[in-house]
């Protein structure tokens, strides 16, 4: 009888467990989702560097289309210098492993940078940290289709 | 004496939570440096089952707008003939976010296509996360670097 009870209640707490952990994984992914379809693009499209610092880890590094490396401070530079940038993405996924997410999307940037058109299509591959209770970018890579 | 025992105690169960957070960056980072080692290793090899064990089961690789799984880079590894690319790592660089890190370098990736050798260099950043049994490979992603 009380080894029954003790199964019951053992499944019970199993079970708020594991849906509890499905929540916030859900949460998690709804985050992420928002700050790079929203927080992120608007950055870009609006030339917002006070949102692109605080989305950024101060340590961040993004591998452009062409293989360059850049800094934090030189993708701030490219999007201030822009004339105009328009970042598209589609078909995003969000895996997480405990406080680190990978996402994985297409992407297609279309602008005007020192006057010159700029474009660019291919997939992306970004990785966020929760430090603290808050998502930081801390790398990208984006792609080019061959 | 109890509360030095209970002080003692709870240093045991702490240290290595200070430790994996602030261990010397340099055993983290040269860890992280015999993997990708082990992993250019082991696809020179045809080796899947070292990558296997490197590789996390949700592993994804980015690589030319291709998305590609770990089941489908270990089949094209399995496909390949032993020898067939040449890759020669350039340095890198580990960056060290606690439980995650993130690798970034070159590399040239040398291949004989017919009678021609043909060398590309790329660029890559790939993210490591410590889980229950160590080290795992969770992204790679890597771009063709313009001439």
């Amino acid at each position: 009888m009380w080894n029954a009870a003790w199964l019951v209640l053992f499944v019970f707490f199993g079970t708020q467990a594991a849906t509890a952990q499905e929540m916030s994984d859900s949460e998690a992914r709804s985050k992420i989702v928002a700050l790079e379809q929203v927080a992120k693009l608007q950055a870009w499209e609006n030339q917002d560097l006070k949102m692109l610092d605080e989305l950024l880890d101060a340590n961040f590094f993004y591998v452009d289309p062409s293989g360059k490396l850049q800094t934090k401070g030189q993708l701030m530079a490219f999007v201030q210098m822009a004339n105009s940038l328009q970042f598209l993405t589609d078909a995003m996924v969000v895996r997480l492993h405990n406080d680190t997410a990978i996402v994985t999307g297409l992407y297609q940037i279309k602008g005007v940078v020192r006057g010159r058109p700029y474009v660019s299509r291919g997939r992306f591959v970004d990785t966020w940290l929760r430090q603290e209770g808050r998502w930081v970018e801390i790398a990208s890579l984006a792609t080019p289709e061959r | 004496m109890k509360a030095i025992i209970r002080w003692l105690g709870l240093l045991c169960v702490i240290a290595p939570q200070i430790c994996g957070q602030q261990q010397p960056e340099t055993g983290t980072a040269a860890a992280i440096r015999a993997l990708e080692h082990e992993w250019t290793v082991g696809q020179s090899r045809n080796d899947n089952r070292a990558l296997d064990l490197i590789f996390d089961s949700a592993l994804v690789y980015v690589e030319y707008g291709k998305l590609v799984s770990k089941g489908d880079y270990l089949s094209r590894i399995k496909r390949e003939p032993s020898g067939m690319d040449q890759i020669v790592p350039e340095p890198m660089t580990v960056q060290v976010f606690g439980t995650t890190a993130i690798v970034t370098g070159t590399y040239v990736e040398k291949q004989l296509l017919g009678r021609r050798h043909e060398a590309m260099r790329w660029r890559f950043i790939d993210t490591w996360v410590y889980k229950k049994n160590g080290w795992v490979l969770v992204a790679a992603g890597s771009a063709p670097v313009a001439n």
